[in-house]
């Protein structure tokens, strides 16, 4: 059996926090769900932690206030490679915007951008599980 | 004519028709007069003219040669030559070209001189009205952009929100943690309803014919806070007001409504829960010709990097709890659309004062 994965959530609305944690646990997908308000916030953690911390599926917001997702990115660009290896990043939002999703499909760090609301087997099947 | 008067710049070597052309039009219009060609421009370097009258026949360089050199650096000004009947086939031409809009033969006579300005100030100022209203349909089309972009955000986010929950409820066996759900999802319908007001708001604030009324600040307060405080994040929040109005005061009274609404529910969504008694006290101070009001709190306040952009569409300061970001450029557009000012003064941590002041609209 596959160990069970890490998930970082990152999003603004405290609502969609409660949500994805329950419904990635309730999916049994993970237990070990750890979730952000802010990108800020996420991303001093990354810094602070990130040697010691063990592979990571990170779920981003798009639009947040003070630092939106593409600004995490940027951001996340900038960290040691050994952190950003053990790192996988979806963005996870309900934009419909085509700028918004070209810009995600562009990006080197994104793997997909994910439609809210998440689909639990869409994500599986992301991950070849 | 009593607006500003159209400046005309007048160029003619022959000092004597300058004057007599000055002496004739002064009263009406705003003239210039140079004999020199190369004072001409530096006359249009310094000043816009809306038409420039030039005599074709001057030493060295012909009106119509002058106005070839202008007319890519100062395309704005109507030209019209002046010129004798010997010049007429090089004034056709220059028709023709494009250089002048009109000629004037010589000797020339008041009424057809003043003919000839009025049409081309006319042209010169249909021009610059056009000009003006693109400037001003590209911003509204890229405000309609961005309003677009971010207005979608704010609509599909609760929606999918929703979404969310259901399915997450679908997936729980256990019946009774649903009314936890159907709360979330009550909270999720009340964000957007109150994103889908004011999108409304604004819509009434910037197309709306403003309806100019005797205001009662008392009555308009007293109705705002009948419309809050039964809100479930009023919490334990203590509003206290003090209202002065002496004589009339005449203002629209739904854009002074959105004014009221936005600071006062800001004071209570912004409040520091942390502090034992977290407060707003709204001040206003009105007389016949203006108004002050002052919206203080006790509550988180606002960083000083983002004092400068709250008032902007979409805006978001503050990582937690913050709408949309349309709450405040809505009372800023309503401000200026009453000719009014605000300003804000807040530490992190303290508080925040909003300080307006409006002017009475006299009927």
């Amino acid at each position: 059996m596959k160990p069970l994965l890490n998930f970082f959530l990152i999003d603004d609305s405290a609502f969609d926090l409660f949500i994805y944690e329950k419904l990635l646990i309730k999916s049994g997908i993970t237990e070990s769900v750890r979730t952000f308000n802010s990108a800020r916030e996420a991303l001093k953690h990354l810094a602070n932690h990130g040697s010691t911390l063990p592979e990571i599926i990170i779920l981003l917001d798009l639009q947040m206030p003070d630092m939106n997702g593409f600004e995490f990115i940027d951001e996340f660009d900038l960290l040691p490679e050994a952190v950003k290896a053990q790192i996988k990043i979806f963005m996870l939002s309900s934009t419909i915007d085509t700028r918004d999703i070209e810009k995600a499909k562009a990006s080197p760090h994104i793997i997909d951008l994910l439609p809210k609301p998440l689909e639990v087997n869409f994500l599986k099947k992301k991950l070849d599980m | 004519m009593n607006e500003k008067a159209i400046s005309i710049l007048y160029i003619d070597d022959e000092e004597h028709n300058l004057h007599s052309f000055k002496a004739s039009f002064r009263k009406q219009y705003d003239i210039t007069i140079t004999s020199s060609v190369v004072e001409a421009e530096q006359f249009m370097e310094t000043k816009d003219f809306c038409i420039v009258l030039a005599d074709q026949r001057m030493p060295h360089t012909t009106g119509v040669q002058f106005f070839e050199k202008i007319r890519t650096k100062f395309p704005k000004p109507i030209r019209i030559l002046i010129t004798g009947h010997t010049d007429i086939s090089a004034a056709i031409d220059a028709i023709n070209k494009g250089e002048v809009f009109r000629f004037i033969d010589k000797p020339w006579d008041y009424t057809y001189v003043e003919t000839a300005i009025s049409s081309a100030y006319e042209i010169y100022k249909t021009r610059e009205d056009l000009k003006q209203r693109n400037m001003e349909l590209q911003k509204a089309n890229e405000e309609l952009d961005k309003f677009v972009y971010s207005a979608s955000h704010d609509l599909r986010a609760p929606l999918m929100s929703v979404l969310g929950i259901v399915n997450l409820a679908l997936l729980e066996e256990d019946i009774k943690s649903q009314n936890e759900y159907l709360e979330l999802i009550r909270q999720s319908v009340k964000k957007l309803d109150t994103f889908i007001i004011n999108i409304i708001d604004y819509y009434k604030n910037a197309r709306g014919v403003p309806v100019v009324t005797d205001i009662s600040f008392e009555e308009l307060v007293t109705e705002v806070q009948a419309t809050i405080q039964y809100l479930p994040e009023y919490g334990n929040l203590t509003m206290t007001t003090d209202i002065d109005q002496t004589g009339v005061f005449q203002s629209d009274v739904m854009k002074l409504r959105i004014i009221f609404n936005n600071l006062i529910n800001n004071a209570i969504k912004f409040q520091d829960k942390s502090k034992p008694d977290p407060y707003v006290h709204l001040t206003v101070k009105s007389t016949p010709t203006e108004a002050k009001i002052i919206v203080a709190d006790n509550g988180s306040g606002i960083k000083e990097s983002d004092q400068d952009k709250i008032f902007r569409m979409f805006y978001r300061a503050g990582a937690t709890n913050s709408g949309s970001g349309i709450g405040l450029y809505i009372v800023h557009e309503a401000i200026s659309k009453l000719g009014g000012e605000i300003s804000v003064s807040s530490k992190i941590g303290q508080g925040s004062i909003f300080e307006i002041n409006i002017p009475s609209i006299l009927k």
